[in-house]
């Protein structure tokens, strides 16, 4: 909590959740009602709890699998571009298809460093 | 892990993270007001995107499926407009069309009123007479309409200098002293009392459609190769363009004069500005109310008028501004490319995809295999989350 800035990745950021809250702070950054910086502290709140919550409250699995269609490895970030996945949850042995889905996946190295 | 775990996940995380930020908004004097709208708003927003059933959906907002239907019903939208447009179009130009030929006559009594009423009195005279290429029109009292203009004057100055340069000094001139002399008013009182019968807005009608046949008229003498490309108007415009033609019988003796050359120039060029407007009246016909329509097509009636064939008034001229107005509405055909565009783009980074951390992604020849840990996966339109995920895949 001391320092979050450096510990956690804002990667949750561009999802739903974090596009969610990063729109709703840009309306109350365009309202003047709070500072850039203020919201900046906000998603650095929102790096940390969400890396947290997933690790700590949630217990589901998850296998896939499907067609590499893209892979990149850059600065420790793996992306891949699979095509035609399938999904297998674990309970309740729900199968999802997508025609594609994009990974954008980093270490977990660098929660256990903190 | 399901979809249904996702809304108390996310609402464990927005509740944590208000109450994190609430002692930064405290240190910044920071209403509290704006945190709970900014949880609001956040759970608005999360809920638009219907990934999932959120707690905070059912009690607090019926409304909030709401919005998420507009989208939904605004998102198939694009691939409609272009269908509407053109059936818009279609519908519309018609009428625009029907309007443009009675109204302007009422609607423009500027320059046209006078000039044509001049014609008019030739068209009397003599009608048998018409469409001598060797003819040039030339009104004998004619009195160019300034000293009740001046405005109308000098932008019919302006007009013919920027359209014809060093020929149209003599007729620039002339307006000129048409304005000095101010003969229009006396004249015009005379012309009306030749037609008392007729209301004033029939004959503007009239005199209108008198206005377009003159202008086709001399643009054909002018240019004897060009004809208009469709016979439609002409035709309708028969019984009073005999009449407009008939001024260049009894003036035509007195062609070889350069004065009446300019003068002739002068008349077409106000018939030109009348079509003109009349086609901006189409055009803006269908953008605008009529009133807003018709306070505008001075400027671009003018522009216009230099520009291209303004004397065309015809079906053609559907054709060609249905053209135009489909390249105007290209900005709005381009759109759903770009949604589509967008679309993809989406599916790369927020409609299909997964954010987590990797524990270890091995390779061996094409057959990859990743074990991913604390993820988001957003699917399908659904969301999900996972601790950990095993991936199988080849590439």
């Amino acid at each position: 909590m001391a320092n979050p800035t450096t510990n956690y990745y804002d990667l949750y950021r561009h999802g739903s959740l974090g596009i969610a809250l990063t729109d709703a702070l840009d309306e109350l950054i365009g309202e003047e009602r709070i500072d850039p910086q203020l919201a900046m502290k906000v998603l650095t709140q929102f790096d940390r709890v969400i890396a947290e919550t997933l690790q700590e409250k949630v217990k589901a699995r998850l296998t896939f699998k499907g067609s590499l269609d893209t892979y990149r490895f850059c600065d420790e970030v793996w992306t891949f571009l699979i095509r035609n996945v399938a999904f297998k949850l674990d309970n309740g042995g729900q199968t999802i298809n997508a025609d594609k889905v994009k990974i954008v996946s980093c270490s977990s190295k660098k929660n256990d460093e903190k | 892990m399901s979809n249904a775990a996702v809304g108390t996940v996310y609402d464990a995380i927005i509740s944590e993270v208000i109450n994190a930020v609430r002692v930064d908004f405290e240190e910044n004097g920071v209403d509290d007001s704006a945190l709970e709208d900014l949880k609001k708003e956040w759970q608005r927003k999360l809920s638009q995107m219907k990934l999932a059933q959120f707690p905070w959906d059912p009690k607090p907002e019926p409304p909030a499926p709401a919005p998420a239907h507009t989208q939904a019903a605004a998102a198939p939208a694009p691939s409609a407009p272009p269908a509407s447009a053109t059936y818009t179009q279609s519908t519309l130009s018609p009428q625009t069309a029907a309007q443009a030929l009675s109204l302007p006559g009422v609607l423009l009594p500027g320059p046209n009123v006078m000039g044509v009423k001049q014609e008019q009195d030739f068209a009397q005279g003599d009608p048998t007479i018409k469409q001598e290429p060797g003819m040039q029109p030339m009104p004998q009292g004619y009195n160019p309409p300034n000293g009740a203009r001046p405005t109308a004057a000098h932008r019919a100055a302006l007009a013919l200098e920027s359209q014809y340069g060093q020929r149209a000094a003599a007729s620039i001139s002339a307006i000129h002293s048409g304005m000095a002399s101010q003969a229009n008013p006396a004249l015009q009182p005379q012309q009306q009392g030749q037609r008392p019968g007729q209301p004033p807005q029939q004959m503007n009608q009239q005199q209108y459609r008198q206005g377009v046949a003159a202008a086709m008229q001399q643009r054909m003498q002018q240019v004897p190769g060009q004809r208009p490309p469709n016979g439609l108007p002409t035709a309708q415009l028969d019984g009073s363009s005999e009449a407009v033609d008939a001024p260049s019988l009894e003036p035509g003796s007195d062609a070889a004069q350069p004065p009446t050359m300019d003068r002739a120039q002068i008349d077409a060029h106000f018939h030109a500005q009348i079509a003109a407007r009349a086609k901006q009246m189409e055009a803006g016909g269908l953008m605008l109310p009529l009133e807003e329509a018709t306070k505008t097509p001075g400027v671009a009636g003018k522009a216009r008028s230099g520009a291209d064939g303004p004397s065309q008034l015809d079906g053609m001229d559907d054709d060609v501004k249905s053209e135009e107005d489909e390249d105007a509405i290209n900005s709005d055909l381009d759109d759903p490319d770009e949604i589509g565009d967008d679309d993809e783009d989406d599916d790369d980074s927020m409609g299909q995809m997964m954010l987590c951390m990797y524990d270890k992604v091995q390779r061996v020849k094409n057959k990859w295999k990743c074990i991913l840990k604390d993820g988001v996966l957003t699917v399908n339109g659904k969301e999900y989350v996972f601790h950990k995920a095993t991936g199988e895949y080849e590439w």
